[in-house]
């Protein structure tokens, strides 16, 4: 109960934020909102599903691009571009995900690495679409509020949409897969299927939210689109707040937009270095993250909403 | 014809700083089953460190090699004793997690350093040499001979000397290695500063032919993966015929394709090989799917 009263004012608070106060905050809190969006969307597919993946920003790019052009070619309100930004991520991520998937561990991850970087090499070349290095420019948005509100209903959602996934049978399945693919498998779940779903489900906050960033910063190129560094951030986010869990990415995405805000304006060159700092420690330190520590302190309740309430129930009757 | 020639040599050239570089990245998955995602930024450190001291401070481009390289041995040695060996028995997400987060601190440092632009190593092995009828790069030649040697000393190295032997025991099988009196930690530490060696040197041996960045190391890490996901991952000579396969497909590729779907390419043939041979040419049986 408390967690919702809690959740209720949270959102309460981020939905009056912008009527009350400067831009600088806004501004502030649509970062943190692109971010919370991008760990949840990764944390479906490698927190839950066990598929670490270092390429989760070729849907943000082409999320953005896909936007972009068709704000600029097709004349479309920006809301509706975003969303057919999202549409062209989950068209792509389909076959990608077919073939991707059929990748484990390591080469998962190296796999989609190296895609981002060919989508980055393709948005230079491809310069008739895509104008190359020189990038796309957008009228820019004088009025951050719109944007402030639809970047927090859809992270919102990512939040609700976790939280659904982690009391479901479909999540439960992913954990499966996470912890004994071909075990998963011998039991009866169609683990192919399911981890295309969970891919793809992954792919839509990605590229809904890199159109969000194209009309944020009124401007796209290749290395803004599939940014390592937009990677390496939702990557350090989950996993300093917990990979599969359902408020890891929400406290880590808060905490670490924070420092890096901190940092950002006080040591502007060390904070770049900051991620990897922050996943290096985690690692050696917390592999769980910060929401295993919290449950290990009672702090929190252990283990999973779902298998909480399973293991209330009162037992079936041993006889029939 | 004199085209195809040209490209088939200049490819070779190229391919052979990869095996260099791949050749100790495949030394040490074999040895630890560990992708080291830094390995990009050994050669990207040791092209700068290279430029640094050849054009900052007039070292002789050789002299300049052996310090780059015996520095960057030590600095592998070091990055696997106090940090990657922690993680070593884990799942190998969490060593790649770890490689990946020491590979984006040392871009960072990389730019606190020598600042983000490119810099090159003009005047040092300028020109060509015309070779039966072509004009190759003399820095080419001359990095692919070196590139080939070190390879070659590191395979005889690892195939007669006791530590070689001791090396490959680990690979092959850690337990029996480990009972029989071969202390693996050690070797695991050994492994990381010859990969970090050779990468280093690969590093110097680049930076006259391109200009250098902290950023480098992306670029070229990319097709140091696709060499030993095509030579086969952990074998050491697999990486050596990925990498000479791959410096012709990607020279050859670029003038067909053009510079971008050139690159393209290579990854096409990186994802081909891990779906359908994911033990590559030569390589152990291992692991992709």
């Amino acid at each position: 109960m408390t967690a919702w009263i809690l959740g209720g004012a949270l959102v309460a608070a981020a939905a009056v934020l912008p009527l009350v106060t400067a831009s600088y905050l806004v501004s502030f809190t649509i970062q943190l909102f692109l971010f919370v969006v991008l760990a949840y969307s990764w944390n479906v597919i490698s927190g839950y599903t066990g598929y670490t993946s270092f390429g989760h920003t070729s849907f943000f790019g082409i999320g953005a691009y896909g936007a972009t052009l068709m704000m600029l070619h097709w004349k479309l309100p920006w809301l509706l571009a975003c969303a057919g930004g999202g549409l062209l991520a989950v068209a792509v991520a389909l076959p990608l995900g077919v073939v991707m998937l059929r990748l484990r561990g390591s080469f998962f991850a190296i796999g989609m690495f190296g895609l981002a970087r060919v989508f980055e090499a393709v948005a230079f070349g491809w310069a008739d679409l895509t104008r190359g290095g020189t990038g796309l420019y957008l009228p820019p948005a004088y009025d951050l509020r719109p944007l402030y509100y639809a970047l927090g209903v859809l992270a919102l959602g990512m939040v609700l949409l976790t939280w659904r996934l982690d009391n479901s049978r479909f999540g439960l399945q992913l954990l499966a897969i996470r912890e004994d693919e071909d075990g998963a498998e011998a039991l009866g779940i169609k683990t192919t299927r399911l981890k295309v779903r969970a891919f793809v489900l992954s792919a839509v906050g990605p590229g809904v939210s890199g159109g969000f960033y194209a009309v944020y910063l009124s401007f796209i190129d290749p290395p803004t689109a599939f940014s390592p560094a937009t990677e390496l951030t939702t990557i350090a986010m989950v996993l300093f707040g917990g990979m599969g869990t359902v408020l890891g990415p929400l406290v880590g995405a808060a905490v670490l937009s924070v420092l890096y805000e901190g940092l950002w304006a006080r040591f502007p060159q060390v904070y770049l270095g900051a991620g990897g700092v922050i996943i290096a420690a985690v690692v050696l330190l917390m592999p769980r993250g910060v929401m295993a520590v919290a449950m290990r302190r009672g702090w929190l309740p252990h283990g999973r909403g779902t298998l909480r309430r399973l293991a209330a129930r009162p037992a079936a009757p041993a006889e029939a | 014809m004199r085209t195809l020639a040209e490209l088939l040599a200049n490819g070779l050239l190229l391919g052979g700083i990869y095996a260099l570089m791949a050749c100790g990245l495949n030394l040490i998955f074999g040895v630890m089953r560990v992708i080291n995602f830094a390995h990009g930024e050994f050669l990207a450190f040791g092209a700068l460190l290279g430029v640094s001291l050849v054009i900052g401070h007039g070292v002789p481009f050789l002299v300049a090699l052996v310090l780059v390289a015996a520095a960057m041995g030590v600095f592998g040695y070091l990055l696997q004793a106090a940090l990657i060996e922690r993680v070593v028995d884990g799942p190998p997400i969490m060593s790649l997690l770890l490689t990946y987060s020491v590979s984006t601190i040392l871009v960072n440092a990389g730019i606190l350093i020598w600042g983000g632009g490119y810099r090159g190593m003009p005047g040092v092995f300028s020109g060509s040499v015309p070779v039966l009828g072509m004009n190759l790069s003399q820095a080419r030649l001359v990095a692919f001979a070196i590139a080939l040697g070190l390879t070659g000393l590191v395979y005889g190295f690892l195939a007669r000397s006791m530590l070689g032997k001791a090396i490959r025991a680990v690979s092959e099988l850690p337990e029996i290695a480990t009972v029989s009196g071969i202390a693996a930690a050690r070797i695991r530490y050994l492994t990381f500063g010859l990969g970090g060696m050779m990468a280093g040197a690969a590093g110097v041996l680049m930076a006259p032919m391109f200009a250098s960045d902290p950023q480098m190391g992306a670029r070229f890490v990319i097709k140091a993966f696709t060499v030993i996901i095509v030579g086969g991952m952990g074998s050491y000579a697999g990486a050596l015929v990925g990498a000479l396969l791959i410096g012709i497909v990607e020279v050859t590729g670029g003038y067909v394709l053009g510079q971008t779907f050139g690159t393209a390419i290579l990854y096409v043939l990186m994802i081909g090989f891990l779906l359908f041979r994911p033990s590559g040419l030569f390589g152990l049986r291992v692991v992709a799917r």
